[in-house]
């Protein structure tokens, strides 16, 4: 067992060592090797990309479900003063982020494109919007030992999504086509409209995070930490959500801390 | 222990107040359409419900009502106002405009009010006149066939699903319409109507071709989405007993002819071949069923149809083919003078590239040119 977790922490350490510093310098062995822990973490994400604040076309928020976003990922922390209490952490971690919402809107800016010619109007109804992505993160953040059991982290993350979904329909209303004076179509019953906007996602994100771990029992840590993203999730040059969605997210989870 | 409940209290209550104050739906914002919703004229001055499109409002009066000083009034969207104000006394002998303002004073309309007395109906269509219409912001333009009387008055505006084509965004030019005018008719211009792919628009909305249609009615936008077949309001009034149908047609079928699966994907039927539909529908108007559509129209079963005139034989023929039917009662049927001079009677005339396509059956690519139609009358 302790083999494997010595195995583990050199395998730890030698990832985040590359992915942060690319290579070592020989100075930094007696750094790595004092006043270190090592963390394996999973977790489950909860939260989802929101307008901020909420603009006032969207009426009603029928219904939201976050989806089961999981997350596994690792962490080192450095202690930095003698005392324990301050020290810096780095991580990766492998996560989704994703939510289902329903909603109702009110004279609500959308496109279509097709055939290399564009549809747009307003829409007042029903909209339907899945989002789904699967991201590389990377943390760094500062933390600080309260006591024994408590430790709070406060930093900027990274994240790279490998694989993008931002997909819906509009139902249940109409449709004026160009503005608010444009001809009427209605969608009522079966009548949908779908829409995609998977290539339009942005790839790399950053914001940041903060949170608390409590140590539960002897190795046993339980994680909470809001991860607030500062990008809106689409690219700048996509202009057919007329507002920015960001990435708000709470993780919870619970992590095995070694040294 | 106290100390950490209370950090873990913090951290926890920090973000559902973030969340929260950043989630709050705000006031609903005014209105920002600016329609005509209803019209309201005097009892017994209307022949038939008045229509309302998005920017033009007709009202079919009856013969002897005199049209100089009507004094309309509108329903509008909430808090929408009207100029010049609901209720004002206007000489409709001439098309009149009002302009609706929206609740949040950012959106205006104007609509041209024609009121028609129901006997200006002409009976030879020559298909030499069309307007084109901008759809999309300019993106597309599309033909709109109307004739015109020997005045040079139009008398007649002829209908097609070329707006609902629009928003597939398949058409660019008129020609790339399901219904356009071509040259080379049997005198001067005439009517071609394609079946047309409707895209990926289309295929996800479940409605993957559209057939080129054209006929005398209305379009009823609005629905063009929900209900297809409803979507065509098919006949005008009529006051005339009419006694037969003439005129030319080609019509080449597309290559494949193709039926939707459950999913809305079309696919091929094997040995089948499309085929046009052309014909004419004289019907009694009854309250609450003013016009025909495409669930009813050619209904062996509907007690409104009086008289219809069909081809015996249709068939695919790169030349033109001469045409004159007589319109032929429905068994039990006759057409009741009175009522014909009241204006109770409509006449229905329908074009349509695939026969099925109102059911999205048909080939992509079949064509039929129709030119020189006249409806010929029983003399008084």
């Amino acid at each position: 067992m302790k083999n494997r977790i010595m195995k583990i922490r050199k395998y730890i350490g030698a990832l985040l060592a590359v992915a942060t510093l690319g290579t070592e310098p020989a100075a930094a062995k007696d750094f790595w090797h004092t006043a270190i822990d090592y963390e394996v973490n999973a977790g489950t994400n909860i939260g989802g990309a929101s307008p901020l604040p909420l603009p006032a076309e969207i009426r009603h928020i029928d219904s939201y479900s976050p989806d089961l976003n999981l997350q596994i990922g690792a962490r080192v922390r450095k202690w930095l003063s003698n005392d324990l209490r301050w020290g810096v952490a780095v991580g990766l971690r492998f996560e989704t982020k994703g939510m289902r919402t329903d909603a109702t809107v009110k004279n609500y800016g959308m496109e279509i494109i097709d055939n290399g010619k564009k549809l747009s109007g307003r829409w007042t109804g029903k909209v339907h919007t899945k989002y789904h992505s699967q991201q590389l993160v990377f943390p760094i953040t500062a933390t600080y030992r309260l006591n024994d059991k408590v430790v709070f982290n406060l930093g900027p993350y990274l994240a790279y999504a490998f694989t993008n979904d931002f997909e819906g329909n509009v139902h249940n209303g109409y449709l004026r086509e160009g503005s608010p004076t444009g001809d009427k179509v209605s969608f009522e019953d079966d009548s949908k409209a779908t829409y995609d906007f998977g290539e339009n996602l942005r790839k790399f994100h950053w914001g940041l995070q903060g949170g608390v771990s409590w140590m539960a029992y002897k190795r046993l840590v339980v994680n909470a930490n809001l991860e607030w993203g500062c990008n809106s999730i689409f690219e700048s040059s996509f202009k057919t959500v007329s507002f920015n969605l960001y990435p708000i997210y709470l993780n919870v989870g619970f992590g095995y801390v070694f040294n | 222990m106290k100390k950490i409940s209370t950090a873990i209290k913090t951290v926890f209550a920090l973000c559902i107040a973030l969340i929260s104050v950043s989630s709050c739906i705000q006031d609903e914002p005014l209105n920002a359409e600016c329609d005509i919703v209803a019209v309201i004229l005097p009892d017994g001055l209307l022949n038939r419900q008045p229509r309302i499109d998005n920017d033009k409002i007709t009202l079919i009066v009856k013969k002897d009502v005199s049209v100089i000083a009507l004094a309309p009034e509108f329903e509008l969207t909430p808090g929408a106002t009207i100029e010049p104000p609901s209720g004002t006394v206007r000489n409709f002998l001439f098309p009149q405009k009002y302009v609706v303002t929206s609740q949040d004073g950012q959106w205006s309309k104007e609509y041209t009010v024609t009121v028609q007395r129901s006997n200006t109906f002409s009976l030879d269509y020559g298909f030499e006149n069309v307007r084109q219409k901008d759809a999309l912001g300019g993106i597309c333009s599309y033909d709109v066939f109307y004739e015109v009387g020997t005045a040079g008055n139009e008398t007649l505006t002829w209908a097609s699903a070329n707006p609902a084509f629009a928003l597939t965004l398949q058409g660019s030019t008129p020609s790339t319409f399901p219904t356009y005018q071509v040259e080379d008719g049997v005198v001067g211009k005439c009517v071609a109507l394609t079946t047309r792919s409707t895209g990926s628009f289309g295929n996800r909305a479940g409605k993957p071709m559209a057939a080129g249609n054209l006929f005398i009615g209305d379009f009823d936008m609005e629905n063009a989405m929900n209900n297809p077949l409803q979507s065509t309001h098919f006949g005008a009034p009529f006051e005339n007993e009419p006694a037969y149908m003439s005129g030319y047609y080609k019509y080449v079928p597309g290559e494949t002819y193709c039926e939707p699966d459950a999913d809305g994907k079309l696919v091929p039927v094997p040995g089948k071949t499309d085929m046009f539909n052309l014909y004419a529908v004289l019907f009694e108007v009854k309250d609450g069923a003013e016009w025909l559509d495409g669930t009813n129209v050619l209904a062996e079963d509907n007690q409104q149809i009086i008289s219809t005139a069909t081809l015996p034989d249709r068939h695919s023929s790169s030349e033109w083919v001469e045409f004159n039917v007589p319109f032929v009662l429905r068994p039990g049927k006759s057409i009741d003078k009175e009522k014909l001079s009241q204006g109770k009677y409509s006449l229905a005339i329908v074009f349509s590239s695939s026969e099925d396509g109102d059911f999205f059956c048909g080939a992509i690519g079949s064509t039929l040119w129709v030119d020189e139609v006249s409806i010929s009358c029983v003399d008084e």
